[in-house]
């Protein structure tokens, strides 16, 4: 049976049924991340709301999804123990926008910022992004293919 | 007429907000009524709020002050069957059914004025200040004026988005260049209508420019901040998305920074994670928003 799982904020699913489709509304400065396999046809998606978990330690080890750093990390983990493969997985990402002409509240930047040095660090790059701005984006996962639908606005575009 | 006169006309018949009445109907007609269930319900939603205050403040169940929190309206109204009045008489035939301007799902406008009232209230505890216990109401109430604004802001949506994206306009402000009235100014003048206290009116109608009210309300601080938290956050984003501005006055007058920013974030939505059955009752069918 196909399914269509929905993340919530600071949230992760993951689904190893090609049939699937996953989820994650209403992205403000928080920011989706996609990580799909594309022979293993596995992925997850993780809607993290803070950029490191470094702000609250207490609030991380009782949810690493919170956080950009910890949050995706722990996404690739569940993902290559399900039978991914570290080395195939392809990363994209959505939301991170900012409130308009505001610098102090630019938690969408930060965040676009930790996952850059996430994968940095780990030698990955980033297939492609829909982020910053000021519009509210929903992101979709399908799991057959690893097609990545961002919609924002009544329009939606594939990422 | 102008647009806003219009806009104003179309306010007065306004005599109710559309809530999950029918689940606090359901509740109230019960063998044993669930206070403590009636008045979680009451407490969470702007529009349940809002009646309840409303026939407190102009009965003379309350005090001399003003009753300024759902909590303490509760406590004047123990009894079931004066809350069965309120529910019964609070709650008229002018429903305003969709707020299809800001693309919101009745839910998501319920789970957006909770993060706010939740934002505003977490942010005085982190920066540890003394403030009344009405500022969740005031959070709560702050984007009420949306619901009867909504079915203008369809009409004139596009060109309002024009006026956002291509002149760089904060959403408020497109409204009120195309409506000549914004959401938090209509939402002011309604409450106000309703006999609600200066308090809770003055807050709603400057949360989203407060720089413009003329005096000091710590209130009005803490909610336009709330507020932006909120739309960072994401929950209930509509089609405004977030294209407001932000007071660098308020944030300086409050103290601000980042770290503190982050810590309310994440004490939000673990708190919003315990409401979430409140959510969902309230996004059912009977739910008239």
């Amino acid at each position: 049976m196909n399914n269509t799982f929905v993340v919530g904020i600071s949230d992760m699913k993951l689904s190893t049924n090609p049939g699937d489709v996953i989820v994650t509304y209403s992205l403000g400065s928080c920011l989706g991340v996609t990580v799909y396999d594309p022979r293993a046809r596995i992925g997850g998606m993780v809607h993290c709301l803070l950029p490191s978990a470094a702000a609250a330690r207490e609030k991380a080890r009782a949810n690493p999804f919170m956080f950009v750093n910890t949050g995706v990390a722990m996404t690739v983990r569940r993902l290559v123990d399900l039978g991914a493969d570290k080395d195939r997985l392809v990363f994209k990402a959505a939301g991170g926008a900012n409130m308009r002409k505001d610098r102090i509240f630019d938690t969408g930047v930060r965040n676009f910022k930790a996952l850059m040095k996430l994968l940095d660090r780990n030698g990955r790059r980033l297939t492609a992004k829909d982020v910053g701005g000021t519009i509210p984006r929903t992101l979709f996962l399908y799991l057959d293919t690893g097609r990545v639908v961002v919609r924002s606005l009544g329009k939606e575009s594939d990422l | 007429m102008s647009r806003r006169d219009e806009i104003l006309a179309a306010c007065e018949k306004v005599v109710a907000m559309p809530t999950c009445v029918r689940k606090a109907g359901s509740l109230l007609d019960g063998p044993e009524t669930d206070l403590a269930r009636l008045g979680r319900i009451i407490e969470h939603d702007p529009g349940l709020t809002a009646n309840l205050l409303k026939v407190v403040n102009a009965s003379d169940l309350a005090s001399d002050r003003p009753v300024l929190t759902a909590h303490a309206a509760l406590d004047v109204l123990r009894s079931p069957e004066v809350l069965r009045f309120f529910i019964s008489t609070g709650v008229a035939p002018y429903y305003v059914h969709v707020i299809a301007g800001y693309d919101q799902a009745p839910s998501q406008f319920l789970q957006h004025s909770t993060t706010v009232a939740i934002a505003s209230r977490e942010l005085a505890a982190a920066l540890k200040l003394d403030v009344p216990d009405y500022v969740y109401t005031a959070g709560l109430l702050s984007g009420i004026g949306k619901l009867l604004l909504g079915a203008y802001v369809q009409v004139d949506l596009r060109e309002i988005l024009r006026l956002v994206f291509d002149e760089g306009m904060a959403f408020d402000r497109a409204e009120e260049r195309m409506l000549g009235i914004n959401h938090a100014e209509l939402g002011g003048i309604i409450l106000e209508r309703w006999g609600l206290p200066d308090a809770l009116t003055r807050v709603v109608c400057h949360h989203l420019r407060p720089d413009e009210y003329d005096g000091r309300d710590v209130v009005l601080d803490l909610v336009h901040v709330g507020n932006v938290l909120a739309k960072m956050i994401g929950v209930g984003l509509g089609a405004d998305g977030l294209n407001y501005e932000v007071s660098p006055r308020v944030v300086e007058r409050l103290g601000i920074t980042s770290p503190v920013l982050d810590s309310v974030s994440a004490e939000v939505v673990v708190e919003l994670q315990s409401l979430w059955d409140l959510f969902l009752e309230c996004s059912d069918d009977f739910c008239n928003l």
